[in-house]
């Protein structure tokens, strides 16, 4: 019966999509967003990760042999399209990478039905880190609540936390709101004062109420969870407000660039944390001008390989590259499917000399992903905005994980009840 | 030709008044629905399913929706979107409080709540008329959405503040959450949005239909011929919200799968007010037509290039697509300001008296 559905199905299927013009290789595709709202922050991401992809495919042909299809599929970062690139890929997908909280949340339940994996460094929901629970989902190569702690670990760098008061200035969206578990239970813990400041999708370009309201309560710091327009919009109110911006810390997401041009000299100070850093004397940035750039197979330019998120861009494709050589060399295959993946990207294992050996000198922390941790919980850097760009200023810095494993499985936990039955994988140990 | 009206007699006042006095309309709509029940299902695939079938069904039911209200009743609304999310927000506390109910049952009660809601929100169309009424339902909109964020109950103090639909079983099949098999989610909305639109087909040429075409037409008139206003305004604003709360829980429940509060913003409400005024107002068949132009159409245009073997990036596929879509509702606009319910309509008119003009 199938295979008749199958077949009566061909004639309309072919017309409707999931045509078979798929290249032999493994096929990965991105839920793109160049296009939409948040254009200005994706494309950099977009083209470091399409670079290093075609270079890749130039250089050694692919990874173990297999070229790499890297097909990108435009959302505009919309939920709906998002999902209808998720069902348009899945059928020969051996990841799907959502690049959006809203996407992410959606197709989430989905993967454990379709075992697909899913691939969200940086972003989606925190406790993912629990590997056991959420089998195909990696947030490698750190997650938000790591971000949280390190920022947090960084101010008390300068001065005990107690009696400090922190203002959260965070977009009133599942993404922004996603360390306020953790922030509060250190609040608690370390004795400073969280006070939370939402800014609504409409205010992101006008936060002055949000701004009349930092400078009403004198906080010592301001932590920001941001993205897109609000980033540029909080900076440029920030220094019209003349708030001390080496007191203002943003998440990764909040270290875009180009938000910080429009600013300036009047920027210096800002920092934000990142597991990720540009270095243009890595030999992979050499790699990629001689086999993409000079070969003109780039949409990209000087200028934004230069910055943060182009090189963030570059790491997360070769988080992916890493996870594909793992599951290539476990299964001796070089067309792994997308459950021989999984097994892949759970076996990452970043030492410094791999980081050398990939030509990623400098540009990403040691890390390593096991079946329990999906996270690997890397650490960053602490980089600062010197008026032109961004600059390294702190050592590396690494999460205290264990100060909230338990709050990683206890808010997994609950999300496998409300999603019950929720396969658990039980073969995990630790 | 193929609409030859002659030696159709009509030989009782029945017979006058049927849904179909054109007999090849009958056969057309029952061609229809052998492809929604059976031709469609065993030839789709999921991609189908879930980007095609699924959505435009459920966007021409909340079309409908807003139909009843602002193309029968004639009171502009820009809040479908948050009677949707009340629908979604109902439907989700219904499941999770009384994980025994039936989720059918559930979804169809989940109607009720927004009917309430959307009753209230009316109660300023009894003084209130045009654009000051829309502004109202812009309150209504506003308001709302701020409460998905804020009233932490309804998303059961989730840290992330979304929904996340729960896997439900109906006689021992998933028919909602991410276990549920594309197919059964199909015939699930489908049966509602078959059963909702045979309703609002009866209840359009009912009485309650007239008086709010009545209202619509000329609201002192009607007053004057002796139909109660505010009974005619607030029925169309229970009936118009109740199916949109429908259409709400339906939208999440049987395709997003989750949902955060700004899903339900006015993005939303401008997009089925679109396809609404698109496809025709004052009319059933024109919610269809609209949905397919608004929601079917980019979908199969995206697909297009790769399909042919044209080699274009996603991202201009994109910046084409809404140049085309926009093009095209212009164009249809133009050529016919009453939607696209009204050019079916000339068609078939022309049809049935081809080949002889007059």
């Amino acid at each position: 019966m199938k295979q008749f559905t199958r077949l009566a199905a061909a004639a309309v299927v072919a017309s409707l999509g999931a045509s078979a013009a798929f290249a032999e290789g493994l096929y990965a595709p991105n839920l793109s967003y160049r296009t939409g709202p948040f254009a200005a922050t994706g494309i950099p991401l977009m083209n470091g990760q399409a670079d290093y992809m075609s270079m890749l495919n130039a250089r050694d042909g692919g990874i173990g042999g297999a070229i790499i299809d890297f097909e990108e599929c435009e959302t505009g970062y919309s939920t709906e399209k998002g999902v209808e690139c998720y069902e348009k890929t899945k059928g020969k997908a051996i990841v799907t990478q959502p690049w959006s909280t809203g996407i992410t949340l959606q197709v989430l339940p989905k993967t454990n039905v379709d075992e697909i994996p899913i691939l969200a460094p940086g972003y989606g929901f925190s406790p993912m880190a629990d590997g056991k629970v959420f089998q195909w989902a990696f947030n490698t190569p750190s997650g938000y609540w790591d971000a949280a702690d390190m920022i947090l670990q960084y101010i008390e760098g300068q001065g005990s936390l107690d009696g400090k008061k922190i203002a959260f200035l965070h977009l009133d969206h599942p993404y922004g709101k996603e360390p306020l578990p953790l922030l509060e239970a250190m609040a608690e813990q370390k004795g400073f004062e969280l006070v939370p400041i939402p800014v609504g999708l409409k205010e992101m370009q006008n936060q002055s109420a949000q701004w009349l309201q930092i400078r009403r309560e004198r906080p010592d710091y301001v932590v920001m969870w941001g993205w897109g327009a609000m980033n540029a919009g909080a900076i440029t109110e920030a220094v019209k407000t003349k708030f001390p911006m080496e007191n203002m810390l943003g998440v990764w997401w909040a270290g875009h660039d180009a938000d910080l041009k429009i600013v300036g000299e009047d920027g210096k100070g800002y920092k934000s944390i990142s597991w990720s850093f540009p270095n243009p004397d890595a030999p992979v940035m050499a790699d990629i001008k001689k086999h993409v750039v000079d070969a003109g197979n780039t949409q990209s330019n000087e200028e934004e390989m230069s910055g943060v998120f182009y090189s963030r861009g570059i790491i997360i494709s070769a988080i992916l590259a890493e996870g594909i050589t793992a599951a290539q060399a476990e299964f001796g295959t070089p067309q792994i499917t997308a459950s021989q993946l999984r097994w892949g990207l759970e076996n990452i294992n970043m030492t410094e000399e791999r980081i050398a050996e990939l030509g990623l000198d400098g540009m990403v922390p040691p890390f390593a992903t096991s079946c329990s941790n999906h996270t690997g919980h890397s650490g960053g850097w602490m980089l600062e905005w010197d008026g032109a760009k961004f600059v390294k200023v702190s050592d590396h810095l690494s999460p205290n994980v264990d100060n909230y494993a338990e709050l990683i499985a206890s808010s997994a936990g609950e999300y496998a009840d409300a999603n019950a039955p929720w396969p658990v994988n039980e073969d995990c140990e630790g | 030709m193929l609409y030859r009206t002659a030696g159709q007699f009509k030989t009782s006042y029945t017979a006058d008044q049927a849904l179909f006095p054109i007999r090849q309309d009958a056969y057309l709509l029952g061609i229809i629905l052998i492809f929604a029940w059976v031709v469609f299902p065993l030839t789709a695939s999921e991609f189908t399913f879930q980007t095609l079938l699924i959505p435009i069904l459920i966007y021409s039911l909340a079309a409908m929706g807003l139909n009843i209200l602002t193309g029968y009743a004639g009171q502009l609304s820009l809040g479908t979107a948050a009677f949707m999310g009340v629908g979604a927000y109902a439907c989700y506390k219904m499941v999770t409080i009384m994980p025994w109910m039936n989720p059918v049952v559930a979804i169809l009660l989940s109607g009720v709540f927004s009917a309430g809601v959307g009753v209230a929100f009316g109660i300023p169309s009894l003084r209130i008329k045009g654009f000051y009424l829309a502004i109202a339902t812009l309150a209504a909109q506003f308001f709302l959405v701020w409460l998905f964020e804020k009233w932490a109950w309804l998303y059961n103090y989730n840290a992330s503040g979304a929904i996340q639909v729960p896997n439900l079983q109906m006689f021992g099949v998933y028919i909602a959450g991410p276990q549920a098999d594309s197919m059964v989610q199909y015939f699930v909305v489908l049966g509602i949005v078959t059963l909702l639109t045979v309703l609002c087909i009866n209840l359009t040429r009912g009485n309650l239909g007239r008086t709010w075409k009545a209202t619509r037409d000329m609201d002192i008139a009607a007053e004057l011929i002796g139909i109660n206003l505010m009974k005619s305004k607030l029925t169309a604003f229970m009936v118009s919200s109740y199916i949109v709360g429908v259409a709400g829980a339906l939208f999440v429940f049987m395709w997003r799968g989750a949902a955060e509060p700004n899903l339900f913003d006015i993005p939303l409400s401008f997009r089925i007010l679109f396809i609404a005024i698109i496809g025709g107002l004052g009319s059933i068949l024109g919610n269809y037509l609209g949905a397919i132009l608004i929601v079917g159409l980019p979908v199969v245009l995206n697909t297009l290039p790769q399909a042919l073997g044209i080699p274009v990036s996603s991202a201009m596929v994109e910046h084409l697509n809404i140049m085309i879509i926009g093009s095209l509702i212009i164009f249809f606009l133009i050529i016919e300001p009453h939607g696209l319910a009204r050019l079916w309509a000339l068609i078939r008119e022309k049809l049935i008296i081809w080949p002889f003009p007059y």
